[in-house]
Order: structure tokens, then sequence, then C-alpha cells
């Protein structure tokens, strides 16, 4: 007879809770950070001399904070509240979550102290040495098992979109990562990569594009397809569409990195098969971005009030846009203008603050509200604030390097009619300062609404623990 | 093309590529088939549903 009764389902969310939390830190260290380093290359001063501060050693901080730490973070609190949700189950181990909290964090701290020591192995979005590697992979491997097996036990029939792009990225993180950090140590802070030349080149920018591709864009379109149906309050436009771009991105992505490496010792014929893909993938992008769009129909005018909602679709905005011009940026013609130059790293950002880091929001300010059970944040319109501040430091920040990188790239391939070349090195890094010092107070804009968000929503929390408190008093007494 | 000058790695890249070009062709296929429309989109709601309770030992 009980039995027959509809009960509400129990999660696990504490430990949502407080992979949220360290995201919404995270995110304003991580950004403290990387408009520290870009103030130090637009006033080099900054470096005062000490080589724990310098730009070469901060830069992988920044890079190790933002993506793994906030990234992270934010990936593993939505992973976990989306599949317990949408299988109407609680998680196969809760102390599991815990140890991969745990885990996961030690490892940041781990990256704070060992990065600006100089211990590195000097691969890119791969720096930390390998005892660091081993513990990133048997922690991963902790959450990867643990949602699997979630989604093992889950009571609903059908496996959610979300769900297969989270699966799809805890897969190829792990083959991605293993494969890639495959060195020999000669210390505990010191050790060779397996790979020698073109090959260690290649596998670099097969973890490097991939990163991006299944961590980076698959695990926050996992964000996409359950926080913008679930703000808009409107189902996925097309769930078919939705299948199609889970499948594509996952068949084609691993085909991409060699565009990383145009011109270079590498086959010729692998950059262009990298640049052939690039541009095919297009198509299953803009169908998602379009298809995350499409869902507001009927919901637009939410767009006036809804601030959150405001947050996820400028995400798919610079989604679409990362995932025009990247493809765009990997063919040869233009590669042998934008490569090695700031182009690369304004894209870099669009996809990054633009796309990652306010989807990232949109679904940390709905989970708040629904983790602490409150109708409202703190301040509404301090998500508004932070809103604009995202957005204005994201634009600021990506003209700047775009003007600039094109400039570079052109200074460096101009030559005169005796064939020599009308600019020195130097001269095209002096031009760079104005659009320099422009990205760090872009950046600086943006790292202001992270702190923004940090306080909006340390408030929220205490508020609603003090109104349960309260209202626990009269209960108790 | 010469086939005898192919390494194992080449074969291997042409297995893999064969691989994932008739995978996406299924998924094309199965996407897009009429009769699976319905099953398919019958989903389109499934993060909005998640607030129901739920029976116990009932699949949703």
């Amino acid at each position: 007879m009980e039995a027959n009764q509809a009960t509400p389902v129990k999660y696990d969310m504490e430990v949502v809770r407080w992979f949220t939390i360290a995201a919404a830190i995270y995110a304003c260290v991580g950004t403290l950070i990387g408009v520290y380093v870009a103030s130090e290359l637009a006033f080099p001063f900054l470096n005062f001399d000490l080589e724990w501060i310098t730009f070469g050693r901060l830069r992988p901080l920044h890079t190790n904070v933002v993506i793994f730490a906030f990234g992270g973070c934010a990936l593993m609190a939505t992973g976990f509240y989306i599949v317990q949700r949408t299988g109407a189950t609680k998680l196969w181990s809760n102390g599991l979550a815990w140890a991969t909290f745990i885990g996961w964090n030690l490892i940041m701290v781990s990256a704070v102290i060992t990065l600006p020591l100089g211990w590195t192995s000097g691969k890119e979005y791969a720096e930390l040495e390998w005892p660091i590697d081993i513990a990133i992979a048997v922690v991963w491997l902790m959450y990867g098992f643990n949602y699997i097996m979630t989604i093992g036990i889950r009571k609903t029939s059908h496996i959610y979109v979300s769900n297969w792009f989270t699966m799809g990225m805890i897969v190829m993180i792990t083959y991605l990562h293993v494969v890639n950090s495959m060195a020999i140590p000669v210390s505990m802070t010191n050790s060779f990569s397996i790979y020698s030349g073109v090959q260690d080149a290649m596998i670099q920018w097969w973890w490097g594009h991939n990163a991006v591709g299944f961590y980076l864009t698959g695990g926050f379109l996992a964000i996409m397809y359950y926080f913008v149906p679930k703000q808009a309050g409107r189902p996925v436009f097309s769930y078919r569409l939705s299948v199609l771009h889970f499948w594509a991105l996952t068949f084609g992505y691993v085909w991409l990195g060699a565009h990383h490496l145009q011109y270079t010792a590498l086959p010729d014929w692998t950059g262009s098969l990298g640049a052939a893909v690039s541009l095919a993938m297009i198509i299953p992008s803009w169908g998602g971005a379009m298809n995350g769009m499409m869902t507001l129909s009927g919901a637009w005018d939410r767009l006036r009030t809804d601030y959150i909602l405001r947050f996820l679709v400028v995400a798919l905005a610079f989604y679409a846009m990362s995932t025009f011009e990247g493809p765009v940026m990997s063919i040869k013609t233009v590669n042998a203008l934008s490569h090695y130059t700031d182009w690369t790293v304004g894209h870099v950002h669009s996809g990054a603050l633009g796309w990652m880091a306010m989807v990232a929001y949109g679904a940390m300010y709905h989970m708040v509200k629904k983790l602490w059970g409150v109708e409202k944040m703190y301040s509404e319109g301090l998500v508004n604030v932070h809103f604009w501040l995202a957005t204005i430091g994201t634009v600021v920040y990506v003209v700047a390097m775009w003007v600039s990188g094109i400039m570079q790239g052109l200074m460096w391939r101009d030559y005169d009619e005796y064939g020599t070349l009308t600019y020195t090195f130097v001269e095209s890094v002096s031009a760079m300062h104005p659009y320099y010092a422009m990205r760090a107070v872009g950046g600086l804009i943006f790292n202001i609404g992270t702190w923004i968000a940090l306080y909006n929503i340390v408030m929220t929390v205490r508020t609603a623990s003090s109104a349960r408190s309260a209202s626990a008093v009269p209960a108790n007494a | 093309m010469d086939v005898q000058a192919m390494t194992t790695n080449d074969w291997l890249g042409v297995f893999f590529a064969l691989i994932a070009a008739i995978g996406m062709v299924v998924t094309y296929v199965m996407v897009f088939r009429p009769s699976n429309k319905q099953n398919f989109e019958a989903q389109s709601r499934m993060a909005l549903d998640d607030e129901d309770p739920i029976k116990l030992g009932e699949k949703r």
C-alpha cells in the first residue's frame, strides 16, 4: 500500500552545495590571478623580480585554477545534481562523492604550491607533475565511477541527454589525461614525456583541443541542456537535435587537435584533416546553440526579468560565436595570420569567459536557490550587476585581443620592397601595450563580477540558514 | 594509393575513421526516422518533470 504513495526522492545534495561554493571561490581566485598576469604583460615591473610570481609561473596557475578548480567544481556540482534529479535517485555512493570533493580540492591546493615553485612538466593545460597527474587520474575515476553507477541505479527508464554529455566527458578525459601525461619520472618534482619531437606535439594538442572539446564544451553542454529548459520553464526545443549534437561532437571532436600545429613539422595532411573536421563541427555546434536558444520560444519576455536566464542565453551566443571562430582560425590561410598571436588568446577567452563561466554561473545561481530552498537570491539586483560586468568584461577582453592579435600578425608578416621585415619583434611588442592594458581592464571588470557573485551566494546561504534556524526554534521549544 | 606502404597505424586510422563515419550515418538514420520522432521528443520535458515526486519502484 505504502509503495504506491508518491514519495519525494531524498537526494545527496550536501556535497553538491560544497562543490558549488568551492566553484564560486575558485572563480574569484582564478580570474584574479589572470588579471595579475595580464597586468604583468602590460606593466612588467609587477614581476618585482620575484621568480614565484613571474608570468611564466603564474600563467599555468591561472589556467589550472580557472579550468580545473572553478570549471571542475562547477562540472562536478552540476553533474551530481543533474544525475540525481533526472534519475530520481540518490548518488550511488555519497562517501565516494565526498572523497572526490576532498581529493579534487587537495589537487588544486597542490597546484597552487607547485606551479609557483616552477615544478612543471611544461605541457600546456597539463602542467602538473607526475605524482599529481596520478592523483588526478584516481580522483577523476572516483567521480566517473560514482556517476556511472548512479546512472545504473536510476529509477527512470531514459538517460537524459545531459548525462550522456557528462559520461562522454568522463570517458574521454580519462583516456586523454592518462595518454597525454605518460612520463618518465626522474624525481618527485621532475619528469620527461615518453613522447618526443613531433609525436609529443601531436599528443599535446590531441589532449589540448579535446580538453576544450569534451571538458569545456561537452561538460558545459550537459549544464546547458538541463538548466536552460529548467530556468526557462520550457521543454528542450528539439530532443532529437540534442541527441545528434552529442554524437556528432563525440565522433568528430577527437580529430581536431592537429589544427593547432599548422605549418609545423607535422605532416601537412594532418593539419588539413584537423581543419576540415573543425569546419564540419560548425554544423552540430550551431545546431546545439540554436536548440538551446529556441528552447526559449514563447518565453523570450522572461529575459527582461530573469537575470539567471540572461547568463544562460548570452553563454549560448558566445558558444555559437566561439564555435564559428575556432574553425575559421583553423583554416591554413587564416591560421598563417592568427597563429602565435593574441587572437588565439581572445578566442580562448570568448569561450572560457563568455561560454563556460556564463553558463556555469547561470547553473550555480539556479542551484543555490534550489539547494538552500529559497525563492530568490539575496539580491536579484546584484545578479544583474554581475551579468553586465561579466558581459562587458568579456567583450572588452576579447575585442582587445582581436585587435592586438590581428595587428601582431600583420606586423610580423610585413616586409618592404627589399624583402626585409618592416618591423622588429620589439616594435610589435611595444605596439601591443595599450591592448594589453585594455585586456587587464576587461579581466578586472569580469573579476569584480565574480566577487559580487560570491558575496551574493554567501549572503543567500546565510539568509536561508538564519530563516531555517528561526523556524526551527518554536519547534524545538 | 599504395596499399603496400600502409603501416599498422595507417590501417588503425582507416578503421577508426570508418567506425566514426558509419556511427554518424547510423545516428542520423536513427534520429531522423519519422517513426522514432515521438519516442525522442517525449524526453524533451524530462528536466522539467524532475520536480514531481515519483512512486516508489516506479520507472518514470
